[in-house]
């Protein structure tokens, strides 16, 4: 583009922008005004708490995902990437498991039936998986606290009989485990 | 459950798509918090009615696993460092040493080359690290930012094709990166995938669709929106005092050490040499020493850090969560199987939507539809639906991975692009029609034959053709480069005054491209099979129509009618 068409460019910008904006909002730092538009917009809702209460739930969902995974003694969940690298495993894991980014995700936040589904209970904690990190997260350690946590919840009463039944049909439950879940799975 | 899928993927899609032209006038992460409150709802009624309150109680957990910590921990971190960087004076260090460069045999030209490349150079596995942290040094090159540089048109290229490059950078990343989920599935069957098998693909895509980018943005964007950057440029009559100012920029000791600190951290980030140890750590660690050894406070680091792309990313995350949780994403997948079975589509042209899904519904982090949607696609596979064998597959990952992973940049809703807009100063969507054209069109093809010809030879040494293969490389993409550029600059010469007019040759122009783009992934998958690259070729321009659709007609008229 030439000086000239610039130049003209630039009278034009001169002019106000009220196009977009309401006009009396006062032109603040270029580049603030996406900011502005968001705080616009919050003058649009319904009532301005909708969008607080939701910035609110945001952050405490946050909290809740950091501070359940230090709650469930499983703080090292935070830092996995969920970058799937751990896939690279395959038939070095010796009871098969193809998704163990899939079990520390529900090891982070005590998801019971993701961690069934995707086969948690049949790891036994070999440590293959480890070197397939990109972090070296301890997943085999990751993985025996939540195998324990999901059979105290299993005890509790805490995890519907489907799912575990499906888990078990599956074969996807290992020999510690598999009495005692036979034995949930039998109770009336 | 089925049923509960689809219910809650149309509410999803419904008003994802509403919110992206703007029908619903609420801030994004308001309406992403909303869908998943009554997606969450809805999924809560059907349990208890088919499993029971036991299975219901556990949905908010199920949901709350949605959230990926590391994408919005890593931004944390990079916009701690920007601001440590900025408060102690490093990006004047970092100015002083560009204006040296600029003198240096490499010139301006060079080093700005460098600088654009820089995110794919460091791929770091968040593309926010380094764009919060180098953006506001782009902006110092123009007239406002107190370089006086670049005019102002050069300044949007510069910016706009920065920001491209930073928002693709978390595919190639061998850190973390959203690539990696790529990598992992495709191990199952190439046993050295998980070593990079999607890397150079990537990164070789993306330094072209950069270009790209660059060239729609200055040839353009920048006719469609004329009035929508409120950059200025130098004024012609400018002061001598005031030149004097421009040309002496100086900084501070404690500028350069904490520079130094910064792109140490960064390297140690990078290459990892004291052992695996998560990117954040260090990114903060350096924000500690800055703090220790350069004298800025910890206020200063935390007003680096915009909320604004943090609570986006982190509410896309909780609607995808529940979506996972209540089946909405199996429901996309058999939904996109059968489109398979469409006479006109076929395999190859619903495989040429799939590569654009993302491109289509641009969400503000990759990772929200990667992670469902990676396992789809691996399910389509020999692993279960047996559409494509295991080669096929890695083309059609490598094609589908570079979109998802620029996907953030064109995404209005808080997305990485915004980051560009804002310190262009350009309204929301002005870069959009440049990122999903260089995606659609450049990328995904690129991506493919990268894989297809090059890929497989490198990771088979002994293969004769590697240097023939390498000829049939450069040429499409040369010919891909043409054909794209060629039209370009019809399209640009077209540009008028009228509005309408502007956007349907915009739009013809995507569909053309997009079609080709279809026709050049089927043939990278089937080979010289004519009904395949035909069905290929609908299919990109169904996925071009949709991507096209929702490029804005005018940026500032949008919200005046809003
Ligand atoms: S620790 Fe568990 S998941 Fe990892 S390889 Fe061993 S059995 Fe498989
Ligand atoms: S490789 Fe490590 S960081 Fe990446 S997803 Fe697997 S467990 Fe998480």
């Amino acid at each position: 583009m030439t000086e000239d068409k610039d130049t003209k460019k630039d009278e034009q910008e001169d002019k106000p922008i009220g196009a977009r904006f309401e006009e009396d909002q006062p032109y603040v730092m270029p580049g603030i005004r996406r900011f502005q538009f968001f705080t616009n917009v919050n003058d649009r809702a319904l009532t301005k708490n909708l969008n607080r209460a939701a910035m609110l739930g945001i952050a405490s969902m946050l909290a809740i995902d950091v501070g359940k995974a230090v709650v469930n003694k499983n703080p090292q969940t935070i830092y996995c990437y969920e970058c799937r690298a751990c896939y690279g495993t395959q038939d070095k894991c010796p009871v098969g498991i193809a998704f163990q980014a899939e079990l520390v995700v529900s090891a982070r936040v005590a998801d019971y039936n993701r961690f069934l589904r995707n086969g948690g209970l049949k790891c036994i904690r070999c440590g293959n998986c480890q070197s397939f990190c990109v972090q070296y997260l301890n997943l085999p350690q990751i993985f025996g606290t939540m195998q324990l946590q999901t059979m105290e919840a299993l005890r509790e009463g805490k995890i519907p009989k489907s799912m575990v039944k499906k888990a078990f049909e599956k074969g996807l439950i290992n020999q510690a485990f598999i009495d005692e879940v036979a034995e949930f799975l039998e109770m009336p | 459950m089925e049923l509960l899928g689809y219910i809650t993927l149309a509410i999803f899609i419904v008003t994802m798509v509403l919110t992206l032209f703007r029908k619903i006038n609420l801030p994004v992460q308001t309406v992403l918090v909303l869908v998943s409150l009554v997606n969450l709802l809805i999924g809560f009624l059907f349990r208890i009615a088919s499993d029971g309150f036991t299975s219901a109680i556990l949905l908010p957990n199920e949901m709350i696993g949605g959230i990926i910590l590391h994408p919005i921990t890593a931004l944390l971190g990079g916009l701690f460092l920007a601001g440590a960087l900025e408060a102690t004076k490093g990006f004047d260090a970092l100015k002083v040493i560009i204006a040296k460069l600029q003198k240096s045999p490499i010139g301006l030209a060079g080093t700005l080359v460098i600088i654009i490349n820089l995110p794919v150079i460091a791929s770091l596995p968040c593309g926010r690290i380094i764009a919060a942290a180098l953006l506001p040094l782009l902006f110092s090159f123009g007239w406002e930012g107190g370089m006086g540089l670049l005019t102002k048109t050069q300044l949007v290229v510069l910016i706009g094709a920065f920001t491209r490059n930073a928002m693709g950078s978390c595919g190639p990343s061998p850190i973390g990166g959203v690539g990696q989920i790529g990598e992992g599935f495709l191990g199952a069957f190439f046993p050295t995938a998980s070593d990079g098998i999607l890397r150079s693909p990537q990164a070789f895509s993306l330094m072209i669709g950069t270009a790209i980018t660059a060239l729609f943005l200055k040839i353009i964007s920048q006719k469609l929106y004329p009035n929508d950057v409120t950059l200025r440029d130098k004024p012609t009559t400018i002061g001598f005092e005031e030149e004097k100012k421009i040309t002496k920029i100086k900084a501070p000791f404690r500028g350069y050490l904490s520079l130094i600190i910064f792109v140490a951290s960064l390297l140690i980030a990078i290459f990892q040499p004291f052992g695996k140890m998560p990117v954040q750590t260090v990114l903060v660690a350096g924000g500690i020493l800055i703090i220790l050894f350069c004298r800025a406070s910890i206020q200063d680091l935390m007003g680096g850090i915009i909320l604004l792309p943090v609570t986006a990313m982190a509410s896309g995350f909780l609607a995808a969560g529940v979506l996972a949780a209540t089946g909405g994403f199996d429901a996309l997948g058999v939904i996109l199987k059968s489109l398979s079975a469409i006479q006109i589509l076929g395999v190859a042209g619903m495989l040429a939507i799939f590569v654009q899904m993302q491109t289509i519904l641009p969400l503000s982090c990759s990772r929200i539809l990667t992670a469902a949607l990676v396992p789809v696609l691996y399910l389509f596979g020999p692993a279960k639906f047996n559409l494509i064998t295991w080669p096929q597959l890695a083309i059609v990952m490598a094609a589908y991975m570079i979109n998802a992973t620029t996907s953030c940049g064109p995404s209005p809703l808080g997305g990485g692009g915004t980051m560009g807009e804002g310190q262009m100063r350009a309204e929301t969507g002005f870069i959009k029609g440049a990122y999903t054209f260089a995606s659609m069109a450049i990328m995904a093809p690129i991506a493919a034959i990268y894989m297809k010809f090059m890929n497989f030879t490198v990771f088979s040494p002994e293969n004769p053709e590697f240097s023939q293969n390498l000829l049939v490389l450069a040429l499409f993409t040369l010919v891909i480069i043409g054909i794209s550029g060629g039209m370009m600059g019809i399209v640009s010469r077209s540009i008028g005054k009228d509005v309408a007019k502007n956007w349907n040759l915009q739009l013809i122009y995507f569909l053309i491209s997009g079609g080709i783009a279809g026709a050049v992934l089927a043939l990278a998958v089937y080979e010289i099979k004519i009904l395949q690259i035909a069905q290929g070729f609908i299919g990109g321009v169904i996925a071009a129509l949709l991507i096209g659709l929702m490029v804005p007609k005018t940026l500032a008229a949008v919200r005046r009618a809003a």
